[in-house]
């Protein structure tokens, strides 16, 4: 449902946030990948955080194995593996802190200003993509996208969100360079 | 596809229970998905999605069923004007009493959400945290001012007694951690209070950059679970011995009572504020919520509504029409049965009473057959008898009237039932003494029988009438006979009798009286003196001519007694009757002709007696002519006419006499009713009677200016109506 509705609003809608980068550097015998999105919020998204509401953002990293069937017109493309890294960020009002949050690993970190918080949420540094797919990395494609996970919202706001076009703000899928 | 599954949805009772189950299944999970915990959350636009979905069909239900209500209603038809009324009824009802659930329902959810919130509360939860942060304010102050003081302590000491004097400024200043950080976000050395942590906590790039503009930070910091720490670093003054600039960044912990004070703030300042925010989108979703379901119900028992009308002003409507169609005649109308209410009961007693009107019907049907067939019976043993039956009411109108009444009366009464007696007279002048007769007779007020003389039909006619009173004064039956037949027959019998008879006794001694006087002039002729003999002779001469003449009467007697049957047979008309003539044609001084018809005619006749008939006649004419010393002119004609839907072949021999005296005219064709110096007086006699066993009639008429015609006519064989 979810994955339904977050392709549906990219299928339609241009989303705001954009993969700025997306490099793929060898290190030995594995691969890291090291991205930059930026995420200009509306200004709804940054009402809703300034209210208290914590949002979460979503950065979906793909290796799809791309089958040319009928030269580049047609290719039967299989996902191989993909993750999706969740990140809450919500506002502190008593430090008057922005707290993100990694949800896979409930890590968390301080920024005294929304700008600050979203570049270090946009940087992606060295994460390691998974060694038993990258044997041959003929005819693989590494992608990576990112939006914000509505079905996170608190329930009231949910469906005013899933139709409103302001809430629909992710990226299209970018295709990381290999080295 | 989608109109017929319309349709067989929008039929008979079940989709109306079952919508009726699926949209209280929708309310009660849309209401469910609506609550913050439900599992259902995420599904609420989807079941959202299905209400309006079923709003869509039930409102495409619901059009379809209103349309065929005011198709019904334009088209008149029966129960429809009910139904409508019954529907406005409802759905007035429904939209009403919804209308006021609905509009009390929104008022009490928007007061019910904004009740939560209070500009007080939110006044004294904004000081709390502004009051939270003015305490920490303080303690922050100090400890800048604290680690400022580190600083400067750490800038004096030489480069190798650093690391052991960190750990004693940190267990001096109660700090968590104190870290010695290059500007440029490199770890010089560190002293940790928790033994566990090894890696010092990294103060941001934004604190960085501030340091970088030569001012120090200060801030608190939200922990793990939700618990505050202090976060300082300040640029540690420049020592000319260090090629860099260093950052001194220490962690104070904050005192536990303090931190669970602030988190408890921070928790009710953000769970207020984001419920407020949240506010707005919470009625829109209950207000959007409620308007559906509303919306469904209104829809729904709307539809309900036209489905329940209809069923009860369906046993109406039959009943409607069950009445139009005994009305209009069927009396075998059934309706089925409804229920066990009043209008249950109202059908059953129609159909009782359309039973009953059946029945009553069959047998006034049974009747009515009987009485027909009594009817025909009556008007079959009337008809077939050969008497004239006449009924009459008490006004003297005719009632009935059987088929030989009109063929006495050569008048058809069946074409004047119903009208009063009276009016016969003016059809026909003849029936006045028949009409005046009746009149005369049932001033009498009892039974009747009368003869009366009528000339009908240029002919001579005896009635024998009788009349009887029907019962109640209800009028007269009155029952003629024609007689006339009879009482000829009675005459002739009578004359041939007579005729025989002298015949018989008159012929005997005749010859020898013709024989014994002309033996007597034989004899004594020669005897007697001449003076005598001329005497004598003259007298045997009377005897014997006498005697002739008493024989050729008793000859015509003996004719006229004669009975022998016919000897029918095919004849031209013209042929015999010329036949006859050629006989007449030979005195000059006699002119008989024929004038002949255009076409032949045929006619079955005994050819003997019809000639002796055309003898007789001519004989007649020409008798008659000389007698008053006329011209003798006899003219023959023949032809064919129709009357009373038979065809006659008329005969008319006319001549230029002196014609017959009126009160001859009657009794001509009687026996010895003759006005001539010779003839027996049976000649015309002889002839009705011979015209009459061909069933033809006779009568004489005078023609202008001198003369008299016998009129002949005979049935002809091709009878045609």
């Amino acid at each position: 449902m979810f994955t339904l509705m977050l392709l549906v609003s990219t299928s339609s809608l241009a989303g705001n946030f954009k993969v700025q980068s997306a490099e793929i550097s060898k290190i030995g015998n594995g691969y890291i990948l090291d991205a930059t999105i930026s995420y200009p919020l509306t200004p709804r998204v940054k009402e809703a955080i300034s209210n208290g509401v914590p949002i979460t953002f979503l950065q979906q990293l793909e290796l799809v194995h791309s089958i040319a069937i009928f030269g580049k017109y047609w290719q039967w493309d299989k996902t191989l593996w993909t993750t999706s890294l969740r990140y809450e960020l919500r506002y502190h009002a008593l430090t008057e802190q922005y707290v993100l949050k990694a949800l896979d690993t409930e890590h968390y970190r301080n920024f005294p200003s929304l700008d600050s918080a979203l570049t270090a949420l946009g940087t992606i540094k060295e994460v390691s993509l998974p060694p038993e797919h990258l044997a041959n990395t003929d005819g693989l494609i590494f992608q990576i996208r990112s939006g914000l996970d509505l079905y996170a919202l608190p329930t009231p706001m949910r469906p005013g969100a899933l139709l409103s076009n302001k809430w629909q703000v992710t990226s299209p899928w970018k295709i990381a360079t290999w080295p | 596809m989608a109109l017929k599954f319309i349709k067989r949805l929008s039929s008979g009772p079940a989709p109306y229970f079952t919508l009726g189950a699926l949209l209280l299944t929708l309310a009660y999970l849309l209401s469910a998905a609506t609550q913050d915990s439900s599992r259902l959350n995420d599904l609420f636009l989807f079941l959202f999605g299905v209400g309006i979905l079923s709003l869509i069909l039930l409102a495409a239900i619901l059009i379809r069923s209103l349309i065929r209500l005011y198709r019904d209603f334009k088209r008149n038809e029966a129960g429809s004007r009910l139904t409508i009324r019954l529907v406005t009824l409802f759905v007035m009802l429904i939209l009403v009493s919804t209308t006021i659930v609905y509009s009390f329902s929104i008022h009490f959810l928007h007061r019910g959400i904004n009740s939560w919130f209070d500009v007080k509360v939110e006044q004294a939860l904004n000081d709390s945290l502004e009051l939270s942060r003015t305490t920490f304010g303080i303690r922050l102050r100090t400890l800048l001012r604290q680690t400022r003081m580190m600083a400067g302590v750490l800038s004096e000491l030489p480069e190798s007694d650093i690391n052991h004097n960190l750990r004693e400024l940190t267990q001096l200043s109660g700090a968590l951690e104190i870290g010695i950080w290059s500007i440029d976000g490199k770890l010089i050395t560190s002293s940790i209070e928790t033994p566990a942590i090894i890696i010092p906590n990294q103060p941001n790039k934004a604190i960085f950059r501030q340091l970088q503009q030569e001012k120090d930070y200060i801030g608190l910091d939200p922990g793990e679970n939700g618990d505050l720490q202090l976060r300082a670093a300040v640029r540690i003054p420049k020592n000319p011995a260090l090629l860099e600039d260093r950052i001194l960044h220490v962690l104070f912990p904050i005192n536990e009572r303090l931190s669970s004070l602030g988190k408890t703030v921070q928790d009710a300042y953000t769970d207020y504020k984001e419920l407020s925010y949240l506010r707005k989108p919470l009625i829109t979703i209950f207000t959007l919520t409620l308007s559906l379901i509303v919306l469904l119900t209104v829809l729904a028992s709307i539809w309900f509504a036209i489905w329940i009308s209809r069923r009860m002003v369906l046993p109406l409507q039959e009943l409607a029409d069950g009445t139009q169609s005994v009305a209009s005649g069927n009396y075998n109308t059934q309706l089925t049965s409804a229920g066990h209410d009043e209008i249950g009961f109202l059908v059953r007693s129609f159909n009782q009473m359309t039973q009953r009107l059946t029945q009553a019907r069959n047998a006034t049907q049974r009747s009515h057959r009987q009485l027909e067939q009594q009817t025909n019976y009556l008007g079959t043993v009337l008809g077939s008898l050969s008497s004239g039956v006449i009924t009459l009411d008490d006004k003297l109108h005719l009632k009935t009237a059987n088929v030989t009444s009109s063929t006495i009366l050569s008048i058809n009464l069946q074409h004047r039932l119903e009208q009063p007696l009276t009016q016969l007279v003016e059809k026909s002048e003849s029936l006045k003494d028949f009409v005046q007769m009746i009149f005369d007779q049932i001033q009498q007020h009892r039974s009747w029988q009368h003869q009366l003389e009528l000339h009908l039909n240029k002919r001579h006619q005896t009635l024998m009438c009788r009349g009887t009173p029907l019962p109640n004064k209800a009028g007269w039956v009155i029952v003629f006979d024609d007689v006339t037949t009879l009482m000829q027959a009675q005459r002739n019998a009578a004359w041939g009798e007579v005729a025989r008879r002298l015949a018989h006794e008159i012929k005997n001694p005749l010859t020898p009286i013709q024989l014994s006087a002309e033996r007597l002039q034989h004899k004594y002729l020669p005897l007697l003196p001449d003076d005598q003999t001329e005497l004598l002779n003259k007298l045997t001469n009377t005897i014997i001519q006498q005697v002739d003449a008493m024989k050729d009467m008793v000859n015509d007697f003996s004719d006229y007694a004669r009975n022998p049957s016919l000897q029918l047979a095919d004849y031209a008309m013209s042929d015999l009757i010329q036949d006859v003539l050629t006989l007449y044609q030979n005195n000059p001084d006699h002119h008989v002709s024929l004038l002949k018809d255009q076409q032949p005619l045929q006619v079955k006749i005994d050819s003997n007696r019809f000639r002796q008939v055309l003898h007789n006649l001519v004989k007649n004419a020409i008798e008659a002519s000389e007698e008053a010393d006329l011209s003798v002119v006899v003219q023959l004609s023949y032809k064919r006419i129709q009357e009373n839907y038979s065809n006659w072949l008329e005969l008319k021999i006319c001549d230029h006499g002196p014609g017959i005296p009126a009160d001859m005219l009657a009794k001509l064709f009687e026996p010895y009713a003759t006005n001539k110096i010779k003839g027996t007086g049976l000649g015309l006699a002889i002839v009705k009677k011979i015209i009459e066993e061909h069933h033809g009639i006779v009568w004489a008429e005078n023609i202008s200016p001198t003369g008299a015609c016998i009129m002949i006519r005979l049935p002809l064989e091709d009878f045609k109506l």
